[in-house]
């Protein structure tokens, strides 16, 4: 009896003949079939399982050749900035870039001409928006890139594209990664794709131009004190930058310390507390380019800090901050005028 | 509804339908992408010539991007499908699903596991999902069984009760991994079909069959089972055997898909439901065909997902949840 009514429950709770109605309707001659069939239906059910099974084993084994994409020319061998060996042809005409700040950097050194495929995010220079775009950074249509026949795809961290960079791999197409820490890793990676790119001279000369101005800023603020900066990733929920982040490096240069530069990982989430406890001089908002006007007020946290009590809040462009790329030398200016405005006087 | 009796020539018959629709979505599929294929000789090439008007990077997408992926897609479906409706045939619950019990995100912190700490093993992620998938059936069974025995809400209300704590456990490992890493693991975890490499492909594929045939070879008792354990002891079904044999294979369902996709959401529930309405509730019939359609429509989804924005793609298990659950809606007020 107990059992009945539980059936009953389910049949309420499911509201449907799905479970209850229907089943006890074939109860009946269900039993009756039951022992003639049972051993036949065994055996059908597995012979339909087992045409199923040919048919998905037959379509997953069906497998073209593989082609391998390198043509006749000669070819090199580099490491990547990851660690990767790998295989390019000695001239390169055909390139994909997988992030922002790899497109700035391909039009930079002049090989603008040569890129075939960019992201959705890939917005500057105003040229790269006229290149075919492959998805974005985070799910590139693998389809779209073979379809481009790159010799080159330049990713910007490995990590999230491991299976992606396999299927490349299997197609002989070259990925290249490139994975900036820091504002020197940032100018070699320019030299280093100019390289590859060829031919090697414009980028050599933007590299220098670069270091050039970096040690002009570093020189103007060397004997300022330096400034106590909390970086702004986003103000609900708090993101900030710690240890990893390249940005902390280009706080530095410009005459600041990052109050969080001892939090591990590149883009912490950061606490209230913390923020109100760290007491910045000055508070850095990467806002107003890609960010539209997302991350334009200073979190509630750190309302009372001196750096609002002092009105030294700095609103800079996020697109200079936050791609790696030759226009971060930007960026840093922006923020050592920001910091130190009496030393540029 | 007419629900005509279960017999071997019906469910043949049923299976076959189902089994050419299949071949259709896979075809269909297999014509539609980001990248625009020429039709007559994508047809021409699946037909298995190799003399078509496709270049090499045409008939690379075809065969080494896509094809795969949809077999995985076809692979997924039919696990998840099979698994919910061993689930709520053996829990008595039509609310049972992977997802709402909980196995789901068992494999999924077993498999965000595997990538944390296991990084160059390709094998620690079916292997730590199934473990997951297993550990989460178990304890859901247990706390569902109390000493009245186990009630339906008391199921449901563990598996509430899991999922939710596994839901932490996934917050917290994508909060202490670096944040550039996090929004791939979101886009994970809401079911992701790209970039399937061979021996997860492979690893799905067998699953699916395997699960899917041990399933339907017990679908006998899991029929007598429905009228409760004490029953189906009574009329002869060695009960604890065929309990752990079935949820030990719909882990190993779960596990396998989520392993190799992540949690697509709904499958489970949704297309062993449109089974019953359709066809009646024999598990003999239902879990085949749950098999076979859940492939379709996993498939399908997965079509959806990789073209609406192309080049870009959403998750597949939103357009699983978008489609599924309007159509549950819909199935339901008409029965």
């Amino acid at each position: 009896m107990i059992f009945r009514a539980r059936q009953t429950s389910l049949c309420e709770l499911c509201g449907s003949p799905c479970l209850c109605g229907e089943y006890s309707r074939n109860w009946s001659h269900h039993r009756d079939t039951e022992n003639h069939r049972e051993f036949t239906e065994k055996k059908t059910f597995f012979v339909a399982f087992l045409l199923l099974a040919t048919l998905i084993s037959a379509s997953a084994c069906y497998r073209s050749g593989r082609q391998t994409a390198l043509p006749s020319t000669e070819t090199r061998v580099v490491t990547d900035e990851a660690g990767r060996q790998v295989r390019l042809p000695q001239k390169i005409d055909r390139i994909v870039s997988l992030a922002p700040n790899l497109t700035e950097i391909v039009y930079a050194v002049g090989a603008g001409d040569r890129l075939v495929g960019r992201t959705s995010y890939c917005d500057y220079p105003l040229a790269a928006k006229a290149v075919a775009e492959v998805g974005d950074t985070m799910q590139p249509s693998v389809e779209r890139i073979i379809a481009l026949k790159p010799q080159i795809v330049l990713i910007s961290t490995a990590s999230q594209l491991e299976t992606f960079t396999r299927q490349l791999d299997e197609q002989g197409i070259a990925v290249y990664v490139t994975n900036p820490n820091s504002v020197d890793q940032v100018l070699s990676s320019i030299e280093t794709l100019g390289e590859l790119f060829g031919p090697p001279e414009p980028a050599k000369q933007v590299a220098a131009d670069l270091r050039r101005r970096t040690q002009a800023v570093e020189s103007a603020v060397a004997n300022q004190p330096p400034i106590k900066v909390f970086y702004q990733v986003s103000d609900e929920p708090l993101y900030t930058i710690g240890r990893d982040a390249f940005l902390t490096d280009l706080i530095r240069r410009a005459g600041g310390v990052s109050v969080t530069a001892e939090v591990p990982t590149a883009f912490p989430r950061y606490s209230d507390e913390a923020a109100l406890a760290s007491q910045p001089e000055a508070i850095i908002l990467p806002s107003g380019g890609s960010m539209g006007n997302a991350n334009s007020k200073v979190a509630s946290a750190l309302k009372n800090s001196p750096a609002v009590r002092n009105n030294r809040v700095y609103k800079i462009n996020d697109d200079l901050l936050a791609r790696p790329g030759p226009r971060l030398i930007d960026g840093l200016e922006q923020l050592a005028r920001a910091l130190h405005p009496e030393a540029f006087k | 509804m007419n629900i005509g009796r279960v017999t071997l020539s019906r469910t043949l018959l049923i299976c076959g339908l189902l089994l050419v629709v299949l071949a259709l979505a896979l075809i269909g599929a297999a014509v539609i992408g980001s990248q625009r294929l020429p039709f007559a000789g994508s047809l021409c090439a699946l037909a298995g010539s190799s003399n078509c008007a496709l270049s090499a990077e045409e008939r690379a997408i075809l065969f080494d991007i896509r094809l795969p992926r949809i077999v995985l897609a076809g692979a997924v479906g039919m696990c998840l499908a099979a698994a919910g409706a061993a689930y709520q045939a053996l829990l008595r619950n039509p609310l049972a699903e992977p997802y709402l019990l909980g196995v789901s995100n068992g494999a999924a912190v077993g498999t965000m596991m595997a990538l944390v700490f296991f990084t160059g093993y390709e094998w620690s992620r079916p292997i730590m999902a199934f473990a997951g998938a297993g550990a989460a059936t178990f304890v859901v069974y247990r706390l569902a069984r109390g000493r009245a025995g186990a009630t339906p809400e008391r199921l449901i209300l563990a598996g509430v009760i899991v999922t939710t704590f596994l839901s932490s456990g996934i917050v917290f490992i994508t909060t202490v991994m670096d944040a550039t890493r996090i929004r791939s693991f979101t886009f994970w975890l809401l079911g992701d079909l790209s970039g399937t490499t061979g021996g997860l492909l492979a690893v799905a594929v067998v699953t699916a069959v395997v699960g899917g045939l041990v399933l339907t070879l017990n679908a006998r008792s899991l029929n007598l089972m429905m009228l409760g354990e004490r029953d189906a002891f009574d009329l002869g079904v060695e009960v604890a055997r065929v309990r752990l044999i079935v949820f030990g294979a719909a882990s190993l369902l779960v596990g396998a898909s989520v392993a190799s996709s992540g949690s697509v959401g709904y499958v489970g529930l949704v297309v062993p439901h449109l089974v019953r309405l359709s066809f009646g509730s024999d598990n003999r019939l239902v879990v085949p065909a749950a098999a076979i359609a859940g492939a379709t429509f996993v498939i399908v989804a997965d079509t959806l997902a990789r073209t609406l924005i192309a080049p870009r793609e959403l998750p597949v298990g939103a357009i699983t949840a978008l489609i599924g659950a309007p159509l549950f809606v819909y199935l339901l007020k008409r029965g």
